[in-house]
């Protein structure tokens, strides 16, 4: 893991960190920096700090620290000598870099108007490695298909910070833009166009992407969500939108301009659970809409990453069928009245795996 | 005989003494085009920061490749020295390249100063601060100008002449 990020390492560091045991450096998940403070290393779901000569340890004393001047050859090595460009990164407090690494920075910012403009005087950097998992997709791309249009259904992706989500729809664009569907034949890949806020899908890099997102891909890089999706509908002709986080009003309306025209949404969103998604009043609004047709939760374990699917259209459909119902059984008309209808949530439950 | 080898050594020290004064002149000729043409290049470099928000390594490449020489030659080698990827800071690498780069032009030590301060804040801050830190190398590069104007025209001619005259003073001293 080390390896990927290391050429943006000042060498005393990278050499700090070559010294730790092999294990801990095939789990590195996050390098922590900070400045005059104790180096800590994110390894296999559990934090330590490192020292000088290559060892874990839980309390921070005796710990390697890195110094003012490394620090400062981190940040020019990880801005391509290029503060200037890499402003709005700046003001968004991190910075994406080639093979989707994200860096994430503290320090003390630059206000303009009351805004945030600029982070300066950087002392704390977070190394996030990115891993791209290729084929996590496999087991529930069978349960998001849309027969009809021999495509992936519009879906919902939720799950809490770090369960995956990001490289669970990168994984799912990847399988639509190559055409690979479980089970079927004659299928083609779909036009994918993927807008990539924070271009962590995709990890652009000058406009070209670091991760394979697939041939039949397009991506809008570092743009709004809402306008990007209009801008891909309107000039490149996607048959499948893939969005990030999605959750703003403005969301709302492009979401439900795609699916008018046509395009299947593929969207994750921030929540622990599918409940505490459907109570946000910007998905609560989509789902009423029937904007999506299926519902993914995303849980990582021990054994890997668990998903599992809720058919929306079946709930949708039930729903319909129990008010439908009601009156008449108001009436007293129909003793067999149809099942008694689930709440959706559970209902989903029933088709989760 | 003698006379035959003493006429051809004063010729030699004659058309040696010229080509000195010749060159030195060309030196004094040479020196204001060439801050000009660094200063232009520079003003180049400002567009691809402050407009294109080019990656320094790159828009030091694309400035070098469309620049006169000597500037594109040294902007060249601070590009290379950067793309070594060894961990140097841009200003190490920059200020290695224009030292090694620096004999083999006419500029002097003034420009080089003003060409090394501005070395020590490109691509560390945004593009204001880029703007107003190459604003005013250009300002300082344009005073060095003028003042290698105001010597070429008083020396310019001058050494030509003392170059000649001084080897014909040679020549009269050893005859």
């Amino acid at each position: 893991m080390l390896e990927r990020v290391a050429y943006l390492l000042p060498p005393e560091l990278s050499e700090v960190l070559a010294r730790l045991p092999a294990s801990v450096l095939a789990g590195l998940e996050e390098i922590r920096i900070r400045e005059n403070r104790p180096l800590e290393v994110w390894t296999g779901g559990g934090s330590a700090f490192v020292t000088s000569g290559g060892l874990l340890n839980n309390s921070p004393d005796g710990a390697f620290k890195p110094s003012a001047d490394m620090c400062r050859r981190l940040l020019e090595r990880m801005t391509n000598h290029s503060v200037y460009a890499m402003e709005e990164e700046l003001r968004r407090g991190y910075i994406t870099v080639e093979g989707g690494h994200r860096i994430g920075l503290a320090g003390r910012t630059v206000l303009e108007e009351g805004k945030v403009r600029s982070i300066r005087d950087i002392g704390g950097f977070n190394v996030r490695i990115a891993r791209d998992a290729a084929g996590v997709s496999l087991n529930t791309l069978p349960m998001l298909i849309d027969r009809a249009r021999q495509s992936i259904a519009s879906t919902l992706i939720v799950g809490a910070p770090r369960q995956g989500k990001t490289t669970f729809i990168r994984d799912l664009a990847r399988a639509v833009s190559y055409g690979k569907w479980p089970n079927t034949s004659g299928w083609t890949g779909r036009k994918v166009g993927i807008v990539d806020e924070r271009s962590e899908i995709a990890a652009c890099v000058r406009g070209v992407p670091t991760f394979d997102v697939g041939p039949r891909t397009d991506v809008m890089d570092a743009c709004p969500k809402a306008e990007g999706m209009m801008m891909m509908i309107r000039s490149m002709s996607p048959e499948v939108l893939v969005v990030d986080e999605i959750g703003r009003d403005e969301d709302v309306e492009a979401i439900r301009e795609a699916v008018r025209a046509g395009v299947a949404v593929v969207a994750t969103a921030h929540a622990g659970g599918w409940q505490e998604a459907a109570a946000r009043p910007a998905i609560r609004r989509l789902l009423q809409d029937n904007a999506f047709a299926r519902g993914v939760v995303l849980k990582r374990s021990e054994a890997g990453l668990a998903a599992r699917v809720i058919d929306l259209e079946l709930v949708a459909g039930q729903n319909a069928a129990s008010t439908a119902s009601s009156p008449a059984r108001a009436a007293g008309h129909s003793p067999a009245a149809p099942r008694e209808p689930t709440s959706w949530p559970a209902a989903g439950d029933a088709n989760a795996r | 005989m003698r006379m035959l080898v003493k006429l051809i050594g004063a010729a030699l020290v004659l058309f040696a003494g010229t080509l000195i004064g010749f060159l030195q002149a060309a030196r004094y000729a040479d020196r204001p085009k060439q801050i000009r043409q660094l200063s232009s290049s520079l003003q180049r470099l400002e567009t691809e920061i402050v407009y294109g928000r080019t990656p320094l390594p790159d828009a030091l490449r694309t400035t070098a490749a469309s620049a006169e020489q000597p500037a594109g030659r040294l902007l060249q080698s601070a590009a290379d020295e950067l793309s070594l990827g060894d961990g140097r800071t841009f200003r190490e690498c920059w200020e290695a390249a224009m030292r090694s780069g620096w004999p083999s032009t006419s500029m002097r030590a003034p420009e080089l100063n003003v060409t090394l301060r501005l070395g020590s804040t490109l691509g560390i801050s945004d593009k204001d601060d880029q703007l107003k830190h190459l604003r005013l190398a250009a300002v300082q590069l344009k005073a060095e100008e003028d003042a290698a104007k105001d010597e070429q025209s008083k020396y310019e001619k001058m050494s030509r002449s003392l170059g000649l005259l001084l080897a014909a003073l040679v020549v009269i001293l050893m005859v």
